[in-house]
């Protein structure tokens, strides 16, 4: 609440990755209607990148809109593409930290991730964390969060995310998947001002199990915590097969999806929006998005990556944090 | 003028009589546009037809023959082995039903027997439900098991979904989810490769490119997420590859579908059901052909199901099941062919 109009966190990333080339050209589709400010390091921007540098968040918001406002935040290394540099691993990780100081003291808006190479952190500075959004709900002091794939045809929640499929039937426990539908319809409550928010449950087997035929985790963990959670008010339907449930028609009939593993919530929002998804954290004291792209090594430092899901991020960034 | 009829014979099964396929069974028959691509033999109850016929506002001349090989294919009357064994006024219209599960079963059945005689050279069926084929005593998790029971066919087989010129295939099919895991092998991926190759291959194309979906998240991140991709796909993929299938893989499943899309690859073999199901049937994959491939029989279908919400109107679209008709006397023609050849 206190953050209000504040203009939004945008880390840089692994400065070997797209991140620093993306979010000049955010900043160039979005202008100054959109404010947000890049933390990380102005010469890993790419040359020719029109840069304000600002002391405060605040500033952001004054400075004109073909310039990206830049919160210094120096390395010490410069930036190969393609090739991350162990020597900038700890200060990838810092910047992130930062964000999160500045959203949680208010002078930030919201924190907007750019991509991070997990394999780059952990050989450079021994991050412990398999990505983004458990380091960052370590931060915010051990929040219960979940991962929501958004684009404008669809929202969903996957209740596993970077596991093995093998571990998934374990995994899957009415625990977790109680927690998940209940921090997915907070979050629709509170940052999608979704007064009674619809959620449709995934199955876990081909046909949702086919009534026991092909699986037993519907009729053992699934059905049963979508009829407690729905005896507490909640508005949930299924468990419903994971391939018909993505079309328009069906799409119509819920808010969000809740699914049970990573790939079935990112076959359907990709397919639907390839270039345009956004990953939202719920369950975190403020509100953080990132696009739902890598690294993207390969094309890095060639000025060909596509700023669109970076540009979606920032706006529901905006969105959810208004709504807060 | 006479001149030798090569159209490949092709017997219709109307697919279970709750549904909509006696209908459009009766309407593609009518309408005749399939009629360039094979001769017809309707393998059915004669009085299942007739109510199609009533639903879909069309009429035909049935000629009744004991078996394919009396039917005569003069263009004149339909001709159909009538098996009598489905009244459909005794059974429900527009839900499942075990009873009609158990007749479809049967009347299939009846079909494969004459394609192991040799009378047609492949099946096309309508529309049928899974669950009640299963109720009714079919007992398989798909009826593409139950046609390789039927053919004691002790070889790899799969469905496959076609639509336009993309042939979709998966490792896994109607299991648990734990189970499929289980089962994506070495020796599995490799099956299905050569399945799929082969298969296409029967369809005319040359080379087919097959993209292949990792199992688990981020293509397995490394090991990170899982090692079947290191342990089993890669290698899987590298000895089809020698083999000269045109496989490539394994790829991240979330864009791995979108490859194809954009005409980068003929096919995707996915390592489960949802994988694939997934992302087609957001294609409209329902537009498309299931084939069970790898048997000695052709066998095609509509992708789409019984419609049970527009049963009985005579408005359900006919395209799909007669693109399977078309894929059915490509498949049969090349495997004539072949054969001939051979």
């Amino acid at each position: 609440m206190s953050a209000g109009a504040a203009p939004l966190a945008l880390t840089c990333g692994e400065p070997a990755g797209i991140g620093p080339e993306i979010a000049a050209k955010a900043r160039a589709r979005l202008g100054s209607a959109l404010p947000f400010f890049f933390i990380g390091d102005p010469a890993h921007l790419p040359a020719g990148t029109r840069v304000a540098e600002i002391g405060a968040p605040a500033q952001a918001a004054q400075v004109s809109g073909d310039r990206l406002p830049v919160l210094a935040h120096r390395f010490p290394a410069p930036a190969a593409p393609g090739r991350p540099d162990p020597a900038n691993a700890a200060a990838v990780i810092e910047v992130i930290a930062r964000a999160v100081d500045l959203v949680q003291s208010g002078a930030a808006g919201a924190v907007v991730t750019a991509p991070i190479s997990k394999q780059a952190l952990k050989e450079g500075a021994e991050f412990a964390f398999p990505g983004h959004t458990e380091y960052l709900a370590s931060l915010a002091g051990g929040e219960r969060v979940v991962m929501m794939l958004a684009c404008p045809a669809l929202k969903v929640v996957p209740a596993t995310i970077h596991i093995p499929v093998a571990e998934i039937p374990a995994a899957l426990t009415r625990t977790l998947l109680r927690r998940t539908l209940q921090i997915t319809h907070e979050a629709l409550r509170r940052d999608f001002a979704l007064a009674a928010p619809r959620i449709a449950v995934a199955g876990l087997n081909p046909h949702a199990g086919e009534g026991g035929l092909m699986g037993r985790e519907e009729i053992e963990v699934i059905a049963p915590v979508i009829e407690a959670l729905r005896a507490e008010g909640m508005a949930l339907t299924g468990p419903h097969p994971a391939d018909t449930m993505f079309h328009e028609a069906a799409r119509a009939r819920y808010d969000a999806a809740v699914a049970m593993y990573h790939d079935q919530a990112l076959i359907p929002v990709k397919t639907l929006d390839f270039a345009g998804g956004v990953n939202a954290t719920l369950g975190l004291p403020f509100v953080r998005t990132s696009p739902d792209h890598g690294t993207a090594f390969d094309i890095a430092g060639k000025g060909v990556a596509d700023p669109t899901s970076l540009v979606a991020a920032l706006q529901l960034a905006e969105t959810m944090a208004r709504h807060r | 003028m006479t001149r030798h009829d090569d159209r490949p014979v092709i017997a219709l099964v109307p697919g279970d009589c709750t549904g909509i396929g006696p209908e459009q069974t009766a309407r593609i028959l009518a309408e005749g546009r399939m009629d360039d691509e094979a001769r017809f033999v309707v393998v059915g109850d004669r009085r299942v037809l007739e109510r199609g016929m009533r639903f879909s506002g069309v009429d035909l001349d049935l000629a009744q023959v004991d078996s394919p090989a009396a039917a005569r294919f003069d263009g004149g009357a339909v001709p159909i082995v009538d098996l009598g064994n489905i009244d459909p006024e005794t059974l429900p219209l527009g839900r499942p039903d075990d009873t009609s599960g158990r007749l479809t079963g049967d009347t299939l059945a009846r079909a494969i027997e004459f394609a192991r005689a040799g009378e047609v050279e492949a099946v096309t069926f309508a529309p049928l439900n899974k669950q009640a084929l299963y109720r009714g005593g079919w007992e398989f998790p798909d009826e593409h098991k139950m046609f390789a029971h039927l053919l004691g066919h002790t070889g790899p087989f799969s469905e496959m979904n076609v639509l336009d010129d993309l042939w979709m295939t998966r490792v896994t099919s109607h299991v648990a989810l734990r189970e499929a895991i289980d089962q994506v092998t070495f020796e599995s991926v490799c099956r299905a490769l050569r399945l799929a190759d082969r298969t296409m291959r029967g369809a005319g194309i040359e080379r087919p490119r097959i993209a292949v979906a990792a199992l688990n998240p981020h293509n397995g991140e490394g090991g990170l997420f899982g090692r079947e991709e290191i342990d089993i796909i890669r290698p899987a993929v590298e000895a089809m590859a020698a083999e000269g299938i045109a496989c490539e893989g394994p790829f991240p499943s979330d864009t791995v579908y979108l490859k194809a899309f954009a005409g980068e690859y003929d096919s995707v073999l996915a390592m489960y059901h949802d994988q694939g199901q997934i992302a087609t049937k957001l294609k409209g994959f329902n537009k498309g052909v299931t084939v069970t491939a790898g048997l000695e029989t052709v066998f095609t279908t509509p992708a789409h199901g019984t419609a049970y919400d527009i049963v009985g109107k005579g408005i359900a679209d006919v395209g799909a099941f007669e693109r399977a008709i078309a894929l059915a006397a490509r498949l049969a023609r090349r495997r004539r062919r072949d054969r001939d050849a051979a």
